[in-house]
C-alpha cells in the first residue's frame, strides 16, 4: 500500500513541478503535447492523474506525521484546478467559461471537505479560529482580513466596471441541422437518401465496408494502409477517386483547411474562428456524408442564422467545383483523416 | 545563380561539381557571368581538397552521415504518399496538384538544394536518420520538417508526424528523390558546418546596431532587402534557380522568416541564415566576407526591425497559426480637438497600434490564392466630429494603374474584363510562381467598411463580410493609390457599389505616402451622416462595437476587384472616457463589506458570550 502511495506521490509531485515549469517557462509548455482532436480525453485523464497523485501525496506526508489540514487541501486543490485550466489548455478558454468550471470545482470541493461532520469541523475551524481571534496571530490575521477584504472587493468592482475594450465573446454552433434537401446545379439532393456515387467496391456498388478498409490507420501520422496507395499506377476506383479528390483538396482546400486537413492553411491565421479541423474527432467524424455535401455546396453564406453565417468564409463551392468534384474532395477528407461518415440510422 | 546551375548542368556534371561546390554562391544576375566564369576558373585552380586553413569563419569540417537503411526507406514512402504528394509530387519534382497555385512553389527535391541550412553556401543540408531531435543543429531538413517553413504553405509536421516518421519521410527523399546529388558521396559532397554550439551571440547593444545598420549599407543587403528592410529593394528581378521569381525577405515580419524554426526573434536563426545563405536563390552566404562579429552585428540589427509592441517587446506569436497574436478589437480613443494628420504626432505615438490579419479572398472567383499583403497595422482617435484611421503596411512597390481602368470605381464584377483567378493546372510555366511579376498592374488600395445599421443588428450577428447583404447593407471607404477615396454603399458579394458622392465630400484624406516599402494611409470621416438617424450612413456611438472589416489591394499582384486581400470581423469601439459611477459605485461596496463586517464580528462575539438576539 505504501509503495502504491508512494509512486502516487511521485507523480504528484512531478506533474505539479512540470506544470508550475511550464507556467513559468522553465520547461516548454508543449513539452507534453496536447495531441489534436483528443484534448478533452486527454485533459480529463492528466487531471484523473493529477488527483491520484495528490491522494498519495496526502497519504505520504499523514504517515510521515506530518499532515496537511484539511483547510488548506480543499484550497489549494481548488486553486490547482484554476491554474490548470488558466495555463494548461491551450488555446486559452475565455474568463467566463473559466469561472463556469471555478464554480463547479468550487461546489464539488465544498462537498468533498463537508462529507461527513467531522471532516467539516476540522475544515471550519480555522475559519473560526480566526473570527474569534484566539491567540495573538490569529488576531492579526483578522485585522488584516478586516482592511483586505472592502479594498479587494472595492478594487474589483472597480475593474469589472471601468469601461474595457476586451474582445466579446461569441459562441456559435457548429453543426447546425441541415435541410431535408438541398439543390445543387439544377440537381436536388435528399440529404437522407443520397450516397457519394464514388465510395463504390470493385462492383461499382455503393460499399462503405469496403472503403472503410482502404481509409488511412488512426494511429500516430494518420499512414495510408499498406497496399493502398492512391498514388499507385494501378490504383482503380474507389482508390482512384481519392487521388482525384486529393488533387481538388490541394488545388482549393488546403488554402485554409491546412496540409494535413487540420484547419491551419496558407490563410487560416486571418480568420476567426480559424477553419475547420477535419482530424478532430468533433467535425467530419460525426456527420454524414451528405451534410458534408451540403455544407461544401452551399459554404458559409448557405449556413441557417443560428450557424453564423457570415463567421465562416467558406465558399460555396458550387461556384467552382462540379458536383462530382464535391463528392470526390469528400471522399478525399474522409479518406486522409481515417474517419468512416456516419451513417443516418 | 541560375546560370552557374545552367554552365554545371551542361558541363557534365560530377567532376565540375565537385570543385564548385565550395563557390556556388549566389550572386546578383548583372554579376552571373563574370562571376560565374571567375569562380569556375578559380575552382579549377584550387581543386576539390578542403583544408581546416580554407574554412570560413565560425566553420568546422562535418563528415557525411551514413545511408538510412532500406527499411527506413521503405516506410518514408508510406509518409511521403499519404502526407507530400500533393504539393511535391510524384517524383519530387515540387509539381504535385497544389503546385501551380503556390508562391512560393513547393520545393523541387530533384537537385538537393535546400534553403535552411548549417553548411556552406551550396553544400546538401545536415541530414542524419539518427538525429531524432529538433533544433539540435545537426539535421537540417528534420528541423525543417519538424517547424515547416513559415510564410510559404510547409506546415510544422510536429505533432502530425512522429519523430521516427519525419526521419522515415527523410529518409525517402534523400535518397529516392533527390536525383542529381548524393548524400553519402564522398567524391562529390563535402560538409562544411557552422559551428553555432562554438558561437556565442554578441550583446544587442546600441553599438553593434549601430554597426549592424552600417554594415548592411555596406554588404549591400539594402540593394534587396530595401532601406528600411521590407524587402522592397529589387522586388522584381528576382528570380530563383528554376526561373520562379521571388522576393527577397521583409524583416520586419520576422515570423515570415523561412528559418525562423517557429522561434521569430531568436537572432540565432537570422545569423544561421546570413552565414549560410539560401541555396537555390539570390541570397548568398556572407561567410568568406564577413568576419563573426559583424555577421552577429547584422543578425542583431536584422533582428532588432522586426515588428515590436509600444514597449520594444517582441510580439507574442500565436502557437496555432505562428503569426503574431490578433485582438479582434480596433478601440478608437478620444481626443479634444482637431486630429493631427502626422503619425509621428504625440496623440497618434500614444495610441495603441493593432494587427490585422489579412488572408486572400478565395471565397468568390476571382479567388486571390496568393495575396501579397497579409497584414496591416490599425491605429484610430475620434473627436467630436470625425473618427481618424492611421492604416499602415507594408508593400514592396508602390502600385498605380496606367491610363484609365476599363471598370467603373463601382463595378465589383472584374472578371468580365478579364481580371482572372489562376487555373487550378497550367504547368509550371504557366503557375502563380513563374507568373508573378508579369501582372497588368492595377491600383493598391484600402478600404474597409461597416454595417449602416449595425444597431439593428443584435451581436453577434453580423451582414455578409464580403460588401455587406441585401438586407444590412455596407457602408464602404475605399482609397486607391491614384488618390481617390470614394464612398459606396455594398449590397452584397457581387452587386456593384452604389456611389454615395455627396459624402465624399466629408470624407478626408490627410494622408497617402507609400516610403521604402510602406504605405501610410489616414483616413478621416464623420461620426454621421448630416441627420441623426442612420438610415443611410453608419453612425458611430460611443463605447458600442461596431462590426469592421479591413480589404487591400496590391496592384503588382494584379489585385482587382473581389481579387483582394480580406480580414475577418473585428471590432471597432470608440472609447468613452471614464463616467464618474465607476469611482462612486465600488467605494460604496467597500463600505457596505465594512459594515457587514462589523455585523458579523458582533453576532459572533454574541454568541460566544451566549447572548441569543
Amino acid at each position: 500500500m505504501k509503495a502504491l502511495m508512494s509512486v502516487g506521490a511521485l507523480i504528484g509531485v512531478v506533474g505539479l513541478l512540470m506544470l508550475i515549469g511550464m507556467i513559468f517557462g522553465v520547461v516548454p509548455s508543449n513539452y507534453v503535447r496536447l495531441v489534436e482532436g483528443y484534448m478533452p480525453m486527454q485533459v480529463l485523464s492528466e487531471l484523473a492523474i493529477f488527483v491520484a497523485g495528490f491522494a498519495g501525496l496526502s497519504y505520504l506526508l499523514n504517515s510521515m506525521g506530518i499532515a496537511f489540514p484539511r483547510f488548506w487541501q480543499g484550497i489549494l486543490f481548488w486553486a490547482f484546478i484554476q491554474t490548470y485550466l488558466k495555463f494548461r489548455i491551450y488555446p486559452p478558454i475565455p474568463f467566463s467559461v473559466r469561472a463556469m468550471y471555478g464554480t463547479v470545482s468550487f461546489v464539488a470541493v465544498f462537498m468533498w471537505v463537508s462529507a461527513n461532520e467531522e471532516d467539516w469541523k476540522k475544515f471550519k475551524q480555522p475559519i473560526l479560529n480566526v473570527l474569534d481571534a484566539n491567540t495573538g496571530f490569529h488576531k492579526a490575521l483578522r485585522t488584516m482580513y478586516l482592511i483586505l477584504l472592502p479594498l479587494l472587493i472595492g478594487g474589483f468592482s472597480f475593474l469589472t466596471m471601468k469601461p474595457s475594450v476586451d474582445e466579446p465573446i461569441e459562441l456559435r454552433t457548429v453543426h447546425p441541422a441541415p435541410p431535408a434537401s438541398t439543390k445543387v446545379h439544377g440537381k436536388t439532393y435528399t440529404l437522407q437518401t443520397s450516397q457519394n456515387p464514388y465510395r463504390v467496391n470493385p462492383e461499382g456498388k455503393y460499399d462503405q465496408a469496403y472503403s472503410n478498409k482502404l481509409i488511412v490507420e488512426q494511429s500516430m501520422g494518420r499512414l495510408m494502409a499498406p497496399n493502398a496507395n492512391p498514388w499507385d499506377d494501378k490504383a482503380e476506383g474507389y482508390l482512384k477517386y481519392v487521388r482525384e479528390g486529393g488533387e481538388i483538396f490541394f488545388q482549393n482546400c488546403h488554402f485554409c483547411h491546412g496540409d494535413n486537413l487540420n484547419g491551419r492553411g496558407l490563410h487560416a491565421f486571418a480568420f476567426n474562428p480559424i477553419p475547420a479541423n477535419f482530424t478532430d474527432p468533433g467535425t467530419i467524424a460525426q456527420l454524414q456524408e451528405t451534410f458534408i455535401f451540403w455544407r461544401v455546396a452551399k459554404g458559409g453564406i448557405g449556413l441557417p442564422t443560428e450557424g453564423f453565417p457570415w463567421a465562416s468564409v467558406m465558399p460555396p463551392w458550387e461556384q467552382h467545383l462540379t458536383t462530382d468534384e464535391i463528392w470526390k474532395v469528400i471522399l478525399f477528407e474522409y479518406w486522409h483523416t481515417g474517419y468512416y461518415p456516419r451513417t443516418w440510422d | 545563380m541560375g546560370l552557374i546551375g545552367n554552365l554545371t548542368n551542361k558541363l557534365g556534371e560530377q567532376v565540375v561539381r565537385l570543385t564548385m561546390s565550395k563557390f556556388r554562391m549566389n550572386v546578383k544576375p548583372a554579376l552571373v557571368i563574370g562571376v560565374s566564369l571567375g569562380a569556375f576558373l578559380c575552382s579549377l585552380s584550387v581543386g576539390g581538397t578542403v583544408r581546416a586553413a580554407d574554412l570560413p569563419a565560425g566553420f568546422k569540417s562535418g563528415e557525411l552521415s551514413a545511408a538510412p537503411p532500406a527499411d527506413m526507406i521503405e516506410a518514408g514512402k508510406r509518409v511521403y504518399f499519404t502526407k507530400c504528394v500533393w504539393c511535391h509530387g510524384v517524383d519530387g519534382a515540387g509539381d504535385g496538384p497544389g503546385a501551380d497555385r503556390l508562391w512560393p512553389r513547393p520545393r523541387n527535391f530533384n537537385q538537393g538544394t535546400f534553403k535552411i541550412r548549417h553548411t556552406a553556401s551550396g553544400e546538401l543540408p545536415l541530414f542524419n536518420y539518427n538525429e531524432r531531435s529538433a533544433d539540435s543543429g545537426k539535421n537540417d531538413l528534420f528541423d525543417t520538417v519538424t517547424h515547416g517553413l513559415p510564410g510559404s504553405a510547409m506546415p510544422a509536421w510536429e505533432g502530425i508526424l512522429s519523430e521516427e516518421q519525419r526521419s522515415q519521410v527523410l529518409s525517402f527523399v534523400t535518397t529516392q528523390l533527390v536525383k542529381d546529388r548524393k548524400f553519402t558521396d564522398k567524391q562529390s559532397e563535402t560538409q562544411t558546418i557552422l559551428d553555432m554550439g562554438a558561437l556565442k551571440p554578441v550583446e544587442a547593444n546600441e553599438e553593434s546596431l549601430k554597426k549592424g545598420a552600417a554594415l548592411i549599407v555596406d554588404k549591400k543587403c539594402i540593394e534587396c532587402h530595401g532601406v528600411e528592410g521590407r524587402g522592397d529593394g529589387n522586388a522584381f528581378n528576382l528570380k530563383d534557380d528554376w526561373g520562379f521569381s521571388i522576393q527577397p525577405a521583409n524583416w520586419h515580419k520576422c515570423w515570415n522568416f523561412r528559418g525562423s524554426r517557429q522561434d521569430p526573434y531568436n537572432v540565432r536563426n537570422i545569423f544561421r541564415t546570413f552565414s549560410t545563405g539560401v541555396n537555390g536563390t539570390p541570397m548568398p552566404s556572407f561567410a568568406d566576407n564577413t568576419t563573426v562579429e559583424e555577421r552577429w552585428d547584422i543578425a542583431n540589427f536584422v533582428n532588432s526591425l522586426c515588428e515590436r509592441d509600444v514597449e520594444g517587446k517582441a510580439l507574442s506569436i500565436d502557437g496555432q497559426t505562428d503569426k503574431p497574436k490578433i485582438n479582434f478589437v480596433v478601440p478608437s480613443a478620444p481626443i479634444e480637438g482637431e486630429i493631427s494628420n502626422d503619425p509621428e504626432n504625440e496623440m497618434w505615438k500614444k495610441q495603441g497600434r493593432r494587427y490585422i490579419a489579412m488572408g486572400g479572398q478565395i471565397t468568390h472567383k476571382p479567388r486571390n490564392f496568393v495575396n501579397r499583403i497579409d497584414d496591416i497595422w490599425v491605429k484610430s482617435l475620434y473627436n467630436e466630429k470625425n473618427v481618424v484611421y492611421l492604416i499602415q503596411w507594408d508593400d514592396r512597390t508602390k502600385s498605380v494603374a496606367e491610363g484609365k481602368l476599363p471598370w467603373a470605381p463601382t463595378q465589383v464584377n472584374v472578371e468580365n474584363f478579364g481580371v482572372k483567378e489562376q487555373a487550378p493546372k497550367t504547368g509550371e510555366e504557366g503557375s502563380i510562381a513563374s507568373a508573378q511579376n508579369n501582372y497588368a498592374v492595377y491600383n493598391d488600395g484600402i478600404a474597409f467598411q461597416f454595417p449602416i445599421k449595425w444597431q439593428e443588428i443584435p451581436a453577434p450577428f453580423k451582414p455578409r463580410y464580403l460588401f455587406g447583404d441585401a438586407k444590412f447593407n455596407a457602408d464602404i471607404l475605399k482609397w486607391e493609390a491614384d488618390g481617390s477615396l470614394r464612398s459606396f454603399k455594398g449590397t452584397g458579394w457581387d452587386q456593384d457599389f452604389e456611389e454615395r458622392d455627396d459624402f465624399e465630400e466629408k470624407v478626408k484624406l490627410l494622408k497617402a505616402e507609400w516610403k521604402n516599402g510602406q504605405w501610410t494611409v489616414m483616413i478621416s470621416r464623420p461620426l454621421k451622416g448630416d441627420k441623426d438617424d442612420y438610415d443611410d450612413y453608419t453612425r458611430f456611438d460611443v463605447g458600442k462595437y461596431i462590426p469592421m472589416v479591413f480589404f487591400a489591394w496590391d496592384g503588382h499582384n494584379g489585385d482587382a476587384g473581389r481579387k483582394m486581400a480580406v480580414s475577418a470581423f473585428y471590432y471597432t469601439i470608440l472609447q468613452p472616457p471614464i463616467p464618474q459611477e465607476v469611482y462612486i459605485y465600488p467605494a460604496v461596496i467597500a463600505v457596505g463589506v465594512v459594515f457587514l463586517e462589523g455585523w458579523m464580528l458582533t453576532r459572533r462575539a454574541n454568541k460566544k458570550k451566549g447572548k441569543v438576539l
